[in-house]
């Protein structure tokens, strides 16, 4: 399915990525700096609220899926929307690349540099914090992590086709700060009230960050989080498929 | 005039075997707005073709259409006898549209590379950065460039490998004199290859100078489609003014001179458009009269394109 010219599309879209320094703070740097400030208010052998996790080891998880959830949910969304508007996207459609070439290398180059965010966080919590893990765990949180965020990525590819350049920005802001606030990513939902708590457990970021919390204490992902992503997948998968193919329509 | 064919089209054509671009009665709506109606053309390897019209002629819809970018509601587009997707992936087209845009973040060169690796018969790099002449410009940004060198850049997208068809929409719109008669020196040795050129404008002098046929559209429909000459005939060719010496002539005879296209009087002075400039004259001779200051003029391809396609607004509004 990767030819030349797809290939060629997902370094170019790598490239100028790295060089856009916004980009790279809020992908990389912020989570980071996010899980020295959240993170190192308590002493490290503090339980977390409602989880059998240090707090360093916690905020690890959820910086490292806030993290990769940045980069593929609002990489994804605003470039869309945005190139959709410029004509960039028309004038792909130009040319040989297949139509599903475009989200599949706007996908691709996110899952890329979702990957260094997700590291820098590890590297930060391992070498200040002294989180310690088996290598089996690491290997696998990483996996799971990167993985996960491609539910994300496809959220950001249905938003992409469903916002304009001018309102992109507020509609992915309040998908990324209520999926990253409500599902746990900034604090453990156990603060919650227990209603809100029973509607957040749904929420993908919550089963996501699930995902990292399950490997840290020993074990395999729950079969709910992961077939709560699964669902979201699908749904967002659907979603962008369906918007997707209304747009080409309307060129 | 080209008539060599480099290529012709393997697949089974319908309507018209070998065209480069069939469209058979193609209609296409925006809601109530019918922007395509009922068009019918066919384009044959190694014709340049200017494609003319009023604001809301169809012009736009039409290359959409032709490119596959939305689909038409009825009839049938087809690219060298296949879908135009399917010509676009073989990279028999190259397009250079006003309103697609460009990636931002990357160099000149690495957006034309992106486009070369993209194309199935590419061009070298460095070929096409001349050809297009961003050569210069290769190593800057693409969001820093001016419209006409950006203009240029689309140039180079559309041209990156080994077309049979170019199709451009308005493509020296913001290019200043020197680089719009460069482009159309490129353009002209991309037509001497044995390339079929489409191209929509509003510059009718670019209409008259470069294309060997040209088609108006009007309403969303071929309202003329001949050599430029032909359509300046069509819409009446020459423009004859005089002034009246006081006699007082019969409008109905005036109105009833042979050959005539168009008809303004003013006071004493008469304006009248005529398909037959001499036989016109002479008839104005017969009547007795004793024209002053007369005065026959050639019609430019714009006067011809306005009469043609006021006649017809005129002729719909009736």
């Amino acid at each position: 399915m990767l030819n030349t010219g797809s290939t060629k599309l997902i370094k170019l879209e790598v490239t100028r990525a790295l060089r856009n320094k916004k980009y790279l703070f809020f992908t990389v740097l912020y989570p980071a700096a996010l899980f020295l400030m959240l993170g190192g208010t308590l002493s490290g052998s503090t339980k977390v609220m409602g989880t059998e996790l240090t707090m360093p080891a916690f905020y690890m998880v959820a910086m490292a899926s806030f993290g990769a959830l940045t980069a593929v949910l609002v990489g994804n969304s605003e470039r869309i929307a945005k190139e959709r508007e410029s004509g960039w996207v028309r004038q792909l459609r130009l040319t040989a690349l297949p139509g599903r070439g475009y989200v599949l290398a706007k996908t691709a180059s996110a899952g890329v540099l979702s990957l260094p965010a997700i590291l820098v966080v590890f590297a930060v919590a391992a070498v200040v914090k002294g989180v310690r893990f088996d290598l089996w765990q690491w290997f696998a949180l990483t996996g799971a992590i990167w993985a996960g965020s491609l539910v994300f990525a496809a959220l950001g590819v249905a938003i992409g086709y469903l916002a304009s350049g001018d309102n992109v920005r507020p509609i992915t802001m309040l998908f990324y700060f209520a999926l990253s606030i409500l599902g746990g990513l900034w604090m453990p939902t156990a603060a919650f009230p227990q209603w809100l708590q029973s509607v957040c457990e749904w929420l993908p970021t919550h089963a996501y960050a699930g995902l990292g919390q399950a490997i840290e204490l020993g074990g395999a992902p729950h079969a709910k989080d992961v077939a709560i992503l699964a669902v979201y997948f699908v749904l967002f998968t659907g979603a962008a498929a369906w918007l997707y193919r209304k747009d080409s329509l309307k060129a | 005039m080209t008539t060599t064919a480099t290529h012709t089209a393997a697949a089974p054509d319908t309507g018209h075997p070998g065209a480069v671009v069939s469209f058979e009665n193609v209609t296409k709506s925006y809601g109530a707005v019918r922007a395509v109606d009922g068009l019918s053309f066919a384009l044959h390897p190694g014709e340049t073709v200017a494609l003319l019209g009023p604001n809301g002629a169809g012009k736009s819809s039409t290359l959409d259409l032709l490119l596959g970018l939305r689909p038409a509601d009825s009839g049938s587009v087809r690219l060298f006898g296949t879908t135009p997707r399917e010509a676009i992936a073989a990279g028999r087209v190259g397009a250079m549209l006003q309103t697609g845009g460009l990636m931002e973040d990357v160099s000149v060169r690495e957006l034309v590379t992106l486009a070369c690796a993209l194309h199935p018969r590419p061009y070298p790099v460095d070929e096409v950065l001349s050809r297009a002449g961003v050569a210069e410009i290769a190593g800057r940004m693409v969001n820093k460039l001016s419209g006409g060198q950006e203009q240029r850049v689309r140039f180079a997208l559309a041209t990156a490998g080994h077309n049979d068809l170019i199709v451009l929409d308005e493509p020296t719109t913001g290019m200043d004199v020197t680089s719009r008669q460069a482009f159309w020196a490129t353009m002209r040795e991309q037509a001497a290859a044995g390339r079929t050129v489409l191209f929509a404008t509003h510059y009718l002098e670019e209409a008259d100078a470069i294309a060997d046929r040209v088609i108006v559209l009007n309403r969303g429909r071929v309202l003329a489609d001949g050599t430029a000459a032909e359509i300046k005939a069509k819409a009446g060719a020459r423009r004859i003014a005089f002034d009246l010496d006081g006699s007082c002539a019969d409008e109905t005879a005036l109105r009833g001179l042979p050959h005539l296209t168009g008809y303004e009087r003013h006071g004493d002075t008469v304006k009248l458009q005529s398909s037959d400039a001499d036989a016109t004259v002479h008839a104005v001779y017969a009547l007795g009269l004793y024209p002053r200051n007369l005065e026959v003029a050639g019609l430019g391809l714009e006067q011809a394109f306005i009469a043609l396609t006021e006649a017809e607004e005129a002729d719909a509004s009736c």
